[in-house]
């Protein structure tokens, strides 16, 4: 029933359309975004995600992120977005 | 359900190292090394363990680590002055936090009460304020926080307008935890808030929001809040336009130009707003969400194919490259080393390693291996060595010349053997600082305990020394530094009585010997009370009262099974283990320990173990119709002694003279009941061998076969401790052979005075 989405290592912005169109094909069911081959994330795929985080609440449909990869943790963090993206367990008040 | 206990395995290893780290860092607190980089080191520790734990749910443990991280994030910021007493708060929470662990992984209990106790004493210190109300928030904690461990649930600092119930703790409200924690501080004076606003064109010239966050973290720890309110719906959102903009608590010791240069390559890209403290957040927020509600940058949304050619005035792009290319990959090769083979363990495997934004230097990337397949991999090796050992034997036997092409290559296969076994070796040595790094705290346990004052002088904690002999020296050394506080140390009102130094000084050295390694404790305490060891070991029947010792033997009666000299037992070291459970444990290993000491002056307990527990350089020698080996790194020389250098001392023994000294004769094949009679010494060869306390003696073998590596295989596990045999091997031609315990046999030399040995079950070693 879920939908998965497998992040691709690299989230520049050549990857910001395509993620954002994956997203699209899948709104309307529980999704499930693994994270574990991300080594890259950056500013513009960080916003795709947040949108999608947020169109996902809207739907009142689960969104979780799974198995993020160190450098998908750190990153998030770094951009202050752990709040939205990450589950409890890796928020913090990390610098 | 395996990976995830595989999974855990590896949470708890690294929980160690974090565990040791922590108390490193909090130790050089105490010794008022507290920099930012150490604060935010411990601070690190913690917070990676209350990461892990929560992906485990384990909740006591997140709970603790919480209210801890959360003192620590205070100190970090400067909220809470970092002091010497507080460092002795947090040495004593990280013992509580280590409890926890423990306690996560089933290996003992935490005393709810002092972690509850000390909870309230983190949060007082958190909060002045808050002191009287300390104890309600951990009464809340006691209900288990429902599915998620949301941490942050337990917190009096953060902002539960950032929290949501929901188990992704999902949040768009900007966070501002940190932020209004301490705003209603002083705040410190190198506080910086730099807003961020990046343009479309900021990643269109394939710049990255990212890095500038991390380049701006090298300068000091920072906190981005970001604002996403200009972010549209998902469907409206053109991927390649910037929307989200970041605000950037900035601690650091630099000026506002090294946070401008930060930005240099995106100048223009890039809206920039650099303020001194952080009472400007919100303000600058405000401005910046101002601009971003005006009509949304056009610019942005023209399609921009794929690498867009950049235009000439764009500041060059080869600096640009220049700071994008360092940083981007250099986390990669770390995460990449970590995974396992498998790689689907690697998500949560990689979480509790928060690595915070100090990106890594390129050569430290570190690989997890499971010990056993070390092991395994040593096992091999040590096979290796064998069947090269046989097949050099056998090449022998054939008559092959030493220039022939083979016996070279055997050479050379010998060599490489060598170089493996050598590398694999070093693979498993790991420095005893691991060990010696948790004695500080015992002794000041110990020294409250006893009411003396003692402080503790380490040496060699870079001493390299086989993991599996590492794993065991724990106990014995905090064995012998407890014995040191509490037997060897006097009051300080007795020191100061015998005109000394109140504090007493407990030295805890590590250093590599004879080919083994040595641990040294000693104390500058009373010494040992000859008198009354003597007078305890008859009272309690251990020896016979008229028996003639010697000051030596006198201090080592107290390794004696069943000998306690404490006359009250002690909280700190009578608790039912004596010295002599201390040595059989070292004994077992391999190793021996023996203590020296001088009244008034103090003792010193010496550990001597194995470096390893898998090879050793032998001489194999022939005594008696047997194949022996005798460990290489003991012998000082092999001579044929001259009739007129051997002189009979006493009624059996007799002593060699070798150059200016004489050293006592001892006929192996006698000593370990080969032979009642030994031949003249001159029929023989003898090797001239030193003990680890340096004493020599002459040992009579009847032939010298050759210098060999051999494969120690355990006699203890495979059979039982044979006195003066060390261990045993197998030799190229597949026959068993003994490996000599040299100290041993001196020590039972010195105790027969040469007699031949008694009755003991002879061994043989088998074809």
């Amino acid at each position: 029933m879920a939908a998965a989405i497998a992040l691709p290592e690299n989230l520049d912005l050549k990857a910001a359309a395509p993620l954002k169109a994956a997203f699209l094909e899948r709104r309307g069911a529980a999704i499930t975004v693994e994270a574990d081959q991300v080594r890259r994330l950056g500013g513009l795929c960080l916003q795709v995600l947040l949108a999608a985080r947020k169109a996902w609440d809207q739907d009142g449909q689960a969104f979780s992120i799974k198995g993020p990869s160190e450098a998908f943790v750190e990153t998030t963090r770094l951009f202050g977005a752990e709040g939205a993206l990450l589950s409890a367990e890796f928020q913090g008040a990390e610098s | 359900m395996d990976e995830l206990e595989a999974i855990k395995v590896t949470f708890f290893q690294e929980c160690e190292e974090l565990l040791a780290d922590l108390e490193g860092g909090l130790l050089a607190m105490q010794e008022g090394a507290g920099d930012l980089e150490t604060v935010n080191a411990v601070f690190r520790a913690v917070h990676s363990i209350k990461g892990g734990a929560g992906a485990f749910g384990l909740e006591p443990l997140v709970r603790f680590a919480h209210v801890f991280e959360t003192l620590l994030d205070a100190v970090r910021s400067g909220t809470v002055p970092n002091t010497v007493e507080l460092a002795a708060v947090l040495l004593r929470a990280s013992d509580i936090l280590a409890d926890h662990v423990s306690a996560a992984r089933g290996l003992g209990d935490v005393d709810m009460g002092a972690s509850a106790a000390m909870a309230a004493e983190l949060e007082t210190w958190t909060d002045p304020n808050a002191a009287p109300a300390a104890h309600a928030p951990l009464v809340e904690d006691a209900a288990p926080v429902a599915a998620a461990p949301a941490a942050a649930s337990v917190s009096g600092v953060a902002d539960d307008d950032a929290m949501d119930d929901d188990d992704l703790g999902f949040v768009f409200v900007p966070q501002t935890i940190t932020v209004e924690a301490q705003a209603a501080d002083a705040e410190p004076s190198n506080v910086w808030t730099v807003s961020i606003r990046p343009k479309s064109d900021l990643y269109r010239k394939a710049n990255e929001t990212a890095l500038l966050l991390r380049e701006l973290s090298r300068l000091g720890p920072i906190k981005a809040t970001l604002d996403d309110s200009a972010l549209p719906a998902l469907g409206e959102l053109d991927p390649e336009a910037a929307f989200v903009t970041w605000s950037v608590r900035l601690e650091t010791e630099e000026d506002e130009s090294a946070i401008r240069e930060v930005f240099e390559f995106v100048d223009g890209d890039c809206d920039l707003e650099i303020t001194r403290g952080e009472g400007g957040v919100q303000d600058a927020m405000a401005s910046l969400l101002a601009v971003a509600e005006a009509p949304p940058v056009v610019e942005a949304v023209e399609p921009a194919p794929a690498p867009a050619p950049e235009p000439i005035e764009i500041i060059a792009p080869a600096p640009v490259a220049e700071v994008v290319e360092p940083v981007a990959p250099a986390p990669a090769p770390v995460v990449e080393a970590a995974k396992p083979a498998a790689a689907p363990a690697a998500p949560a495997a990689a979480t509790p390693k928060a690595t915070p934004v100090e990106v890594p230097g390129p050569g430290q990337s570190v690989i997890r291996v499971d010990p056993e397949r070390i092991d395994r991999l040593i096992d091999l090796v040590g096979e290796l060595v064998i069947n090269q050992a046989m097949l050099a034997q056998r090449v022998g036997e054939y008559g092959i010349a030493p220039s022939s092409n083979l016996a070279m290559g055997l050479d050379e296969l010998e060599q490489l053997t060598r170089e493996i076994q050598d590398s694999v070796m070093a693979i498993r040595a790991q420095p005893v600082k691991s060990v010696f790094q948790r004695m500080p705290r015992l002794v000041r346990e110990v020294a409250n305990m006893t009411s003396k004052q003692a402080r503790l002088v380490m040496e060699g904690e870079n001493t390299e020394v086989d993991k599996t002999v590492i794993e065991r020296l724990s106990d014995p050394i905090t064995h012998m530094l407890r014995n040191a506080i509490d037997h060897g140390l006097e009051s300080p009102e007795e020191r100061k009585a015998a005109g000394k130094n109140p504090e007493g000084v407990v030295r805890l050295a590590a250093l590599h010997r004879s080919g083994r390694i040595v641990i040294e404790v000693s104390d500058d305490g009373k010494g040992i009370n000859r008198e009354r060891v003597f007078g305890i070991a008859v009272k309690k029947g251990l020896i016979a009262p008229d028996l003639q010792l010697t000051d030596e033997e006198i201090d080592n009666l107290i390794f004696l099974p069943g000998f306690s000299t404490a006359e009250k037992i002690s909280d700190v070291s009578g608790r039912g283990v004596g010295m002599d459970v201390v040595k059989r444990s070292v004994q077992a290993l391999g190793g021996r320990i023996s203590i020296a000491s001088r009244p008034g002056q103090g003792s010193t307990f010496t550990l001597s173990l194995p470096l390893t527990l898998a090879v050793l350089d032998g001489m194999v020698v022939d005594v008696a119709g047997e194949t022996l080996v005798v460990p290489l790194a003991a012998i000082v020389e092999s001579l044929r002694p001259k009739p007129e250098e051997v002189r009979p001392l006493g009624p059996v023994g007799s002593v060699l003279a070798v150059r200016d000294s004489f050293v006592p004769l001892i006929d192996v094949g006698q000593a370990l009941g080969y032979r009642d009679h030994s031949p003249a010494p001159t029929d023989g060869v003898v090797l001239l061998v030193e003990g680890e306390d340096g004493s020599r003696a002459a040992l009579v073998a009847d032939a010298i076969h050759g210098q060999r590596q051999v494969v120690i295989k355990s006699l203890e596990q495979n059979y039982q401790q044979v006195e003066g045999v060390a261990a045993a091997t197998i030799l190229g031609d597949g026959r068993v052979a003994l490996i000599l315990d040299v100290d041993a046999t001196i020590a039972m030399r010195r105790r027969d005075g040469g007699a031949p040995r008694p009755t003991e079950p002879t061994l043989i070693a088998a074809e």
